[in-house]
């Protein structure tokens, strides 16, 4: 099979490079090999939250002052802003609707109730401009009987502690009290699939109704399957309506992905759902195909390859007894040797496994025995230079070297 | 709760360490009629008793170099089968020859444990293969003998169980400070409680030090010297069971040459080093220990070198010093009981120490007939007989097919014997699963909250299993935080007790943070961070480590 451009990878970042380049034209195959890290998403994109320990309030500041090896810095920190418009365009047309400024973060609010930095948020999510001046006063937190994937009792007394009045009201209905009969089934991504009907969301809202009738805002924990469920509810409900952030299955990350993969594939992309790249040909600078597993001895070529295979948890990077390696072609790696560095004792220190990657010049271009591949470029999470843990900056790096690379792929024709 | 009540009582007995050796000496003393209070310093069953294989000796391994200590182990072995059934898996075990071992040394084995009294039948390699399939198929003999495995935290529990219902105190996270010592005779011992900073002096008539390695420390607070030879051992847990059987190389003890099924799970070991007294609650497994232990548990069972290592963790034994043998196996594993009285003229104060995991019951029988003796209490021992509670006649079994157990029914019979029908099974949130890998309800966690001294979800894990599976804890914590949090109106407390769990589960991981261990690691804190923001939510710089 031909392609003008194969991408390896099939999460945020394969998919935003293979919109960007489908939309212009090229034929495009995504080979992606299952979960994506999407799937933890609770419904915020980060450009960079957090430098030195600090909260970042404007990330295209803080951008220019990161140091060369940060794949910001070498996308250029004056293209930022721009590939960020772009990033949030593509993400709307898609059909993810978000709010937000690269130019000055909001306050996304996790599960456990903490409020963290972030770019863009689904306005369907609570999020907060300012901590100084809170949007409203009266909280209802509206809490799913027998779900423990909300931490309620954490989520409320950070919501506290932020400086609102927080009513816990739980609530459950019929359908809700069957899904608890198996003892497992309880998860947001089951609840998700059950409160979908008319019948069964006026059943919601009639509780939330009948107990969040003083609050300003009704806060809703994130298991609605899609955007036309969200605005059901809202309609039946009597108060401005909110959702927050559960623990995984995160129902919103999904969503995102099925969204993304849908706009993809309508614009003619080729998604190889369930597959993995297992090998790859090189010849000269040039990879000329790659081979993956479930089509065996019919190898994929392509004029341009994009690697999106994410860090160690998307196994875009294995670390071994004795090694971290990049496993399709053994690329150069930005890694610590021995196997003591790659850790710290402390759970919650910075890990310097999560800054690990491939390496690439400055065209994001992998190298291989130092040597660059002209028409193999590294996007997202496989890159090294980031931390998505210590920097809130995955998704954003994500985006951005995906649009990144797609132009510089057009521009080579 | 604690109340001053506790503390005002003066008791027959105070025994010091809630391992599995001062639970079982607190349970004979209580069922002897004693009035007892057992304190210990973290949470039960830290030390040693937390950090070994969770072997049920034979005795087999001892036969050769260890006679006494083999004849102990198996009449013991034979005890724990009757009176803890609930803890105890019968697997037996396997001592394998591979090539590079000496095959004479099998007859030397075996006629060692049928002196000792051990059953050891040889048999054919292919048939060891049959019954075991996951041992090295080059193994050029073996021998079957009756090892099992065990289950340490549910065995301390459920002797710290009956001690309490025949009218035991027992406090976890209480620190012994120093003894109350009156013209040469203990009388009792200062306490720091470590949940609220208050000191309090309890007094007893005879004070007991059950305190492992650490028994040491106590001996000097009383102004006696016991010289303790600590001998470390490093074990390594691995995602799945590959054995069904205990397997064991046939050769004189050493390094890694044992590999214990446990539940769900399996482990290698150990390591043994000598290692000085000051640094025995640096528990930190290194880099040199992890390759020795992978190195010599693939000659074992092959398919370990493509499983999934998922923890490392090391104990001491608190051996007694006797000779300079500096690997520490060839001294005995004995038990050792010191009267301080004719040893060292202090009255009112005993040490129990050496011995093994196998042998507490003995252990505690030992020491309390000296408490007896001293008190003229003249009440025979009944441990060896009367079943612990969990074990009782008709206890339910989770491997009856017969009942209709759900998931976690099933598994919470399984730890915790008849005590699993004190579950509340009322409606659906009970029978809800918190902890997917290994069963547990919110009804489970209830239980343990309410009865069995669970403060924080460290405590939780040990009593219950949550978060010990392949996951590690990476959603049924949170879970269980959020719901302790709820049940103790702690919210703030819950979000440091989750950190410090996640903390606790990576000082495990960390020696062995490579392939999927690594990602479970990743993946955890993407969600737990990158989600959650829990490290914005906590400090834990400089924290001091209370587990």
């Amino acid at each position: 099979m031909r392609m003008d451009t194969v991408i390896m990878g099939g999460g945020l970042s394969a998919l935003t490079c293979g919109i960007a380049l489908a939309k212009r034209g090229q034929r495009v195959a995504i080979v992606a090999s299952g979960q994506s890290t999407l799937l933890f998403n609770g419904g915020s994109m980060e450009l960079l939250g957090c430098v030195d320990g600090k909260a970042v309030t404007s990330p295209l500041e803080a951008i220019a002052a990161l140091p060369a090896e940060h794949p910001y810095s070498k996308l250029g920190a004056d293209r930022i802003s721009e590939l960020a418009s772009e990033a949030h365009s593509l993400l709307t047309d898609a059909g993810i609707v978000m709010e937000g400024k690269a130019d000055a973060n909001h306050w996304r609010i996790t599960p456990i109730g903490v409020a963290k930095p972030a770019w863009l948020t689904l306005s369907s999510h609570f999020s907060i401009d300012s901590l100084g001046e809170l949007p409203c006063k009266r909280l209802a937190l509206m809490c799913i009987r027998g779900f423990f994937d909300q931490p309620n009792g954490m989520l409320a007394e950070g919501l506290k502690g932020l400086g609102f009045e927080v009513d816990k009201l739980e609530f459950t209905t019929d359908e809700i009290t069957a899904l608890r009969r198996s003892p497992s089934e309880m998860r947001a991504n089951s609840l998700a699939k059950r409160l979908v009907s008319n019948a069964s969301l006026q059943r919601v809202a009639d509780e939330i109704n009948r107990l969040a009738a003083d609050a300003d805002m009704v806060l809703f924990p994130s298991v609605l399957a899609d955007e036309d469920v969200i605005q059901t509810l809202k309609s039946m409900v009597k108060k401005p309506l909110r959702l927050v952030a559960t623990l995984p299955p995160a129902v919103s990350g999904n969503r995102m992905q099925a969204l993304l993969r849908h706009y993809f594939r309508m614009l003619g992309g080729n998604y190889l759902m369930g597959d993995t790249v297992v090998s790859g040909t090189l010849e000269g600078d040039r990879l000329t195909s790659v081979t993956t597993a479930k089509l065996g001895d019919m190898p994929l070529r392509a004029d341009n390859f994009v690697l999106a295979t994410g860090s160690f948890v998307s196994k875009g990077l294995v670390a071994d007894y004795g090694r971290v390696y990049e496993p399709i072609l053994d690329l150069d790696v930005d890694a610590d040797a021995d196997r003591e560095q790659w850790t710290r004792f402390g759970v919650l220190e910075p890990q310097a496994y999560s800054r690990y990657g491939v390496k690439t010049d400055a065209g994001l271009h992998c190298l291989k025995q130092g040597k660059p591949i002209q028409n193999l470029r590294a996007i997202g999470s496989v890159l090294s230079g980031h931390d998505a843990i210590k920097m809130g900056d995955g998704t954003g790096v994500s985006l951005l070297t995906a649009l990144a690379a797609a132009q510089s792929i057009l521009a080579t024709k | 709760m604690v109340t001053n009540e506790v503390y005002n009582i003066e008791y027959d007995v105070i025994v010091i360490g809630g391992g599995v050796t001062g639970a079982g000496t607190a349970r004979d003393c209580a069922l002897r009629g004693l009035k007892v209070l057992l304190v210990e310093r973290n949470d039960y069953s830290t030390g040693a008793t937390g950090r070994n294989h969770g072997l049920m000796h034979s005795g087999a391994r001892y036969a050769v170099t260890d006679g006494e200590s083999a004849s102990e182990c198996i009449s013991e072995n034979m005890i724990l089968r009757r009176i803890a059934r609930h803890c105890v898996e019968e697997t037996d075990g396997l001592f394998i020859t591979l090539p590079e071992d000496d095959l004479t040394y099998q007859r030397t084995f075996v006629d060692a444990c049928q002196r000792a009294g051990i059953r050891a039948d040889i048999i054919d390699p292919a048939e060891a293969i049959a019954i075991e399939p996951s041992v090295n198929p080059e193994l050029i003999g073996a021998v079957r003998v009756p090892d099992a495995s065990i289950d340490p935290f549910r065995l301390t529990v459920a002797n710290l169980l009956d001690a309490r219902l025949h009218g035991a105190e027992t406090l976890n996270y209480h620190e012994v400070e120093g003894m109350i010592v009156n013209q040469g005779r203990v009388e009792g011992v200062k306490l720091l409680n470590k949940r609220n900073g208050e000191h309090v002096e309890v007094r007893g008539r005879v004070v007991v030090n059950a305190a492992g390695i650490w028994g040491q420390r106590i001996a000097q607070m009383a102004g006696v010297n016991i010289s303790m030879f600590p001998a470390r051992g490093a074990l390594l847990i691995f995602g799945h069971r590959v054995n069904k059987m205990v397997v064991n190389r046939c050769r004189k003890p050493a390094n890694a040459d044992i590999l214990v099924p446990d539940d769900t799970v399996c482990v290698i070991g150990t390591t043994s080093d000598r290692i000085p007294i000051e640094t025995v609650d640096d528990m930190r497994v290194t880099r040199e220990e992890v390759d020795v232990l992978l190195n010599e548990g693939i000659k074992l069972a092959p398919s370990l070198a493509t499983t999934r290592v998922i923890r490392a963790y090391a104990g001491v034994r608190p051996l007694v010093a006797s000779d300079d043998d500096p690997s520490g196996r060839s001294i005995s594993r004995g038990i050792v009981c010191l009267d301080h009285a004719k040893r060292d003229g202090v009255e009112g104060f005993i040490t129990i120490t050496g011995g093994k995991m196998m042998t507490y019951r003995l252990m505690g029988e030992i020491v309390t007939d000296a408490v007896c003796a001293k008190l003229g209490n003249t009440a025979p021992c009944v441990t060896a007989s009367q079943p612990l509670p969990g074990s009782e006649e008709g206890a339910p079994s989770q491997h009856d097919t017969t009942k209709r157990y759900s998931f976690g029914q099933r598994a919470a019979i399984g730890r915790h014997g008849s005590l699993a029908a004190r579950i509340e099974t009322d409606n659906d949130i009970d029978n809800a699963l918190v902890c997917e890998c290994e069963g547990v309800t919110v009804g489970e966690i209830k239980y343990a909250v309410h009865q069995l001294h669970v403060h924080n979800l460290v405590n939780l894990r040990r009593r219950t299993r949550v978060g010990m599976g392949t996951c590690q804890g990476k959603l049924c914590s949170c879970r269980a935080a959020s719901l302790m949090g709820e049940m103790n109106h702690d919210v703030k407390r819950a979000q440091e007790d989750l950190a410090d769990f996640l903390d606790e589960r990576w000082k495990g991981m960390r020696p062995v943070a490579w392939g999927d261990t690594l990602r479970e690691a990743q993946l955890t804190a993407a969600i737990y961070e990158g989600l959650c923001g829990l490290d914005k939510a906590v400090d834990m710089t400089g924290k001091e480590e209370v587990q």
